[in-house]
C-alpha cells in the first residue's frame, strides 16, 4: 500500500519535474537563438525579440507586380514593377493583359488592402482589380471592375494575388502595395472594424467578482502569501465589501502550505539556495529524496548559478564538480547542466548566450517548480495537473487555443492571439 | 482620374469539426504562457483597481513592477473612498488637488459630482441647502445641456417623495449611485495620468467567452463555461 502511493508521489514528481525543465529548456532555445541573432546584427531591435514567438508578422506581403508570369502580350509591366499598360497596337477583343502581384496576401490578420491607380483609361476603360487565385487564366478579366470601394468577405481555401488587368489600347495603371500612402483611409477602416469586435465582446457579461476570484487564486497558486493577505483585507474593508468569490473553495490547493511555498519562493528569489534545500528536506522531504531528481537538478543547479552571480568562481568550480557529475551521466539533463556549466567560460556570463541563467526569471523557475512540487504533496490533491497550472493560466491558454483552433479551421486566415501585444497595448 | 480599392475581408465558413479532449489538451499544451505576463497582468489589475498596498507587497513578493507610481494610486483612492462615504466635497477638493484640469475638462464628470452632492443633501435632509444648490450651482449647467437637465430634474423629484426609497427615483439613494460616480471619477484619474481605465484582466475573460463563442460555429470542443474553476467541460457531440 504504501509502496503504490510511494510509487504514484513519484510519478507525479516526474511530471511536474520534466514540465518545469520543458519551460527552462525552451528559454535556453529561444536564448541561444536571440543570441546568435544579436551577434550578426550592428542594430538589434529589443521590441521586437519581446515579441519572440510572434511569427505573424513575418507573413511575406505582395510589394510588386508579377513580371514572369504575366499575360505577356497583352500587358507590358513598366521598369518600376508597379505599373501595367496594354500594348498600343489594336488586339482582339477578348484579349486582356492581366498581372498578379508577386506573392498572394497575406491571410494572418483581420484584412488586406490594396489600390490601384489608373493613369489612362484608354480607348474603352475597362481596367479592373481583383483577387485571384495561383491558377487563374491570365487572359481573363479578373472578378470585379469598375470605380469600387468596397469589401469581399472571403472565405476562400488557398491562396488570393492581388491582381490587376488591362483590356483596351493605352490603357495603364498602376498599384500601390502601401509603398505610398493610400487613398483610402485605411487606419480608420482598421479602428472601425476592431471597435466593432471590441464593441462585441464588450457586451458580453461575466460575473462581477470573476476577476477578483481569480486573482486571488494566483496568489494561492504560487505562494504570494503577502498579496493575498492584504488583498483580502483591501475586500473586506472596502465600501461595499467585495465578496462572493473566496470561502467558495473553488480553489483546490487553497491555503495548502501558503506560508512555507511563501518562505522558499523568497529564499529561492533571494538567491538563498542551500536554506531553501534545507528547509525542503525538513518540510517536504518526499520531494528531495531522490538527489538525481528534476527538481534537485533544478536547485543545485541554481545554487552555482549564485555562485558564478556573486563572483566565487572556485567555490562554484568545486560545486560543480561535485553536484553535477550524477546529472551528467543522464541524458535528459545534459543540455541544461551544459549551460549552467558553459557560464564558466566568459568574463561576463550576463552578455553570453547563457546569460538568460542570471535572469530574475531563471529563479522564478527554479521558485515554481518547488512550489508545484509542495502543492503535489498535498493529500486531498484530486487534479495532477492543477499543480502546474493556475486557473488564470488555464484560462488564458483557453483563450490563445480558441484563437489558434479558429484561425487554423478558416484556412489559416484570421488573427492570433497574443498576451504580449494586449500588455503593451494601452487604453484597450 | 480614377482610383479603384479592393479590399478583402476574412471572415468564417460554416463547416463544423469535432475536437476530442485529448487533441484539445494536447493543443492546450502546446500554449505557453509567460509566469512574467500572467504577473504582469496581476498587476496591472491591482494597481488600476487601486489596490495599493496589495501591489506593494505584489511587487515584493513577485518581482513585477507596476506601470504606475504607486503614490498615486494612494491618492486616487482617497477621491474614490471620498465618494463612496458621500464627503462629496471632500472628493471635489482632493480631485482638484490632484489635477485641476480633470474636471475643467470632463463637464460630465463635474455635473456628475455636483448632483451626488445634491443627492447627499437630500439624503441628509438638508432640503433647503438642496434647494438652494440645486437653483445655484445646477441649473446653469442644465441650461446648456437637455441631459444634465434632465439628471437634475429627476434627482429634485426625491424631495417630493415622501417615501423615497419607494419612489421612481428611490435608485438615486442607492449605494449604487455612489459607486457609480466614484468609478467614473476614478476613471477621469487615471486617464489624466494616461493609464487605462479599466483592468485588463475582465476584457480578457469577456474575450475568451467571444472567441470561444465564436469557435463554436466552426467546431464542438472542450469549453471552459465556468470562469472561478476553469473547468474544461466535454464537448456535445
Amino acid at each position: 500500500m504504501a509502496n503504490d502511493s510511494d510509487q504514484t508521489h513519484q510519478q507525479q514528481h516526474d511530471l511536474i519535474g520534466s514540465y518545469f525543465l520543458d519551460l527552462w529548456r525552451l528559454k535556453s532555445q529561444t536564448a541561444s537563438a536571440s543570441h546568435s541573432k544579436d551577434v550578426n546584427m550592428t542594430n538589434p531591435d529589443n521590441e521586437h525579440e519581446q515579441l519572440e514567438q510572434d511569427d505573424d508578422d513575418d507573413e511575406p506581403v505582395p510589394t510588386e507586380l508579377d513580371t514572369l508570369n504575366s499575360s505577356g502580350w497583352f500587358s507590358i509591366v513598366l521598369p518600376d514593377k508597379l505599373s501595367v499598360k496594354y500594348p498600343s497596337v489594336n488586339l482582339h477583343g477578348h484579349d486582356v493583359g492581366v498581372v498578379q502581384a508577386n506573392c498572394p496576401a497575406p491571410v494572418k490578420r483581420l484584412f488586406y488592402y490594396f489600390e490601384m491607380y489608373v493613369k489612362n483609361a484608354g480607348a474603352k476603360g475597362n481596367v479592373a482589380i481583383g483577387f485571384t487565385n495561383e491558377g487563374f487564366n491570365l487572359r481573363r478579366q479578373p472578378g470585379k471592375n469598375g470605380q469600387v470601394v468596397g469589401t469581399v468577405e472571403k472565405d476562400v481555401k488557398g491562396r488570393l494575388y492581388p491582381t490587376v488587368a488591362v483590356h483596351s489600347q493605352n490603357e495603364e495603371v498602376s498599384v500601390n502595395f502601401g509603398k505610398d500612402p493610400f487613398l483610402f483611409d485605411i487606419k480608420a477602416y482598421e479602428a472601425a472594424q476592431r471597435a466593432k469586435q471590441d464593441t462585441s465582446i464588450e457586451r458580453i457579461s461575466i460575473p462581477q467578482t470573476a476577476s477578483y476570484g481569480i486573482v486571488r487564486s494566483y496568489l494561492q497558486h504560487y505562494g504570494y502569501e503577502e498579496t493575498l493577505n492584504v488583498f483580502d483585507e483591501a475586500n473586506q474593508t472596502s465600501v461595499p465589501p467585495v465578496t462572493g468569490f473566496h470561502d467558495n473553495g473553488f480553489n483546490e490547493h487553497a491555503m495548502y502550505a501558503l506560508n512555507h511555498r511563501k518562505i522558499l519562493r523568497k529564499l529561492i528569489m533571494n538567491g538563498q539556495i542551500d536554506d531553501a534545500l534545507r528547509n525542503l528536506h525538513e518540510w517536504y522531504p518526499e520531494t528531495v529524496q531522490d538527489d538525481t531528481s528534476a527538481i534537485c537538478l533544478m536547485l543545485h543547479c541554481q545554487k552555482f548559478i549564485e555562485l558564478v552571480r556573486v563572483g566565487r568562481l572556485e567555490e562554484a568550480v568545486d560545486y560543480g564538480r561535485n553536484q553535477f557529475e550524477k546529472f551528467y551521466n543522464l541524458k535528459q539533463y545534459e543540455d541544461l547542466v551544459k549551460d549552467c556549466a558553459t557560464l564558466l567560460a566568459y568574463g561576463e556570463p550576463s552578455k553570453s548566450s547563457v546569460g538568460y541563467l542570471l535572469e530574475d526569471s531563471q529563479r522564478e523557475k527554479v521558485a515554481d517548480a518547488v512550489n508545484a512540487m509542495i502543492l503535489s504533496t498535498n493529500p486531498d490533491l484530486k487534479d495532477q495537473g492543477s499543480c502546474l497550472h493556475s486557473y488564470l493560466e488555464k484560462l488564458l491558454r483557453q483563450l490563445t487555443a480558441c484563437f489558434l483552433q479558429k484561425r487554423l479551421l478558416n484556412g489559416n486566415q484570421g488573427e492570433a492571439f497574443h498576451l504580449q501585444r494586449v500588455l503593451l497595448a494601452k487604453n484597450s | 482620374m480614377i482610383r479603384l480599392l479592393f479590399l478583402i475581408h476574412y471572415i468564417q465558413g460554416t463547416s463544423k469539426k469535432v475536437i476530442t479532449r485529448e487533441d484539445w489538451e494536447k493543443k492546450l499544451n502546446d500554449v505557453k504562457i509567460r509566469k512574467e505576463d500572467m504577473n504582469k497582468l496581476v498587476m496591472n489589475f491591482l494597481v488600476t483597481e487601486g489596490y495599493v498596498d496589495a501591489a506593494e507587497k505584489f511587487r515584493m513578493e513577485s518581482g513585477t513592477e507596476p506601470d504606475i507610481d504607486l503614490a498615486t494610486i494612494t491618492d486616487r483612492m482617497a477621491v474614490k473612498k471620498a465618494v463612496q462615504s458621500g464627503n462629496v466635497e471632500d472628493a471635489i477638493e482632493k480631485v482638484n488637488d490632484l489635477n485641476p484640469e480633470i474636471l475643467d475638462t470632463n463637464p460630465q464628470l463635474f455635473f456628475h459630482l455636483q448632483q451626488q452632492r445634491l443627492i447627499e443633501l437630500i439624503r441628509n435632509g438638508k432640503v433647503e441647502e438642496a434647494l438652494e444648490f440645486a437653483q445655484e450651482e445646477l441649473a446653469p449647467r442644465g441650461e446648456e445641456n437637455q441631459g444634465f437637465l434632465e439628471e437634475l430634474e429627476r434627482t429634485v423629484a426625491l424631495l417630493a417623495f415622501e417615501d423615497v426609497k419607494n419612489s421612481p427615483v428611490g435608485d438615486l439613494l442607492d449605494i449604487s449611485q455612489r459607486l457609480k460616480t466614484a468609478s467614473e471619477v476614478n476613471a477621469a484619474i487615471l486617464t489624466s495620468q494616461n493609464h487605462e481605465k479599466d483592468p485588463k484582466l475582465p476584457s480578457l475573460l469577456r474575450m475568451l467567452i467571444w472567441a470561444q463563442n465564436q469557435l463554436d460555429e466552426k467546431a464542438a470542443y472542450p469549453r471552459i463555461t465556468d470562469l472561478f474553476t476553469a473547468t474544461l467541460e466535454d464537448p456535445a457531440v
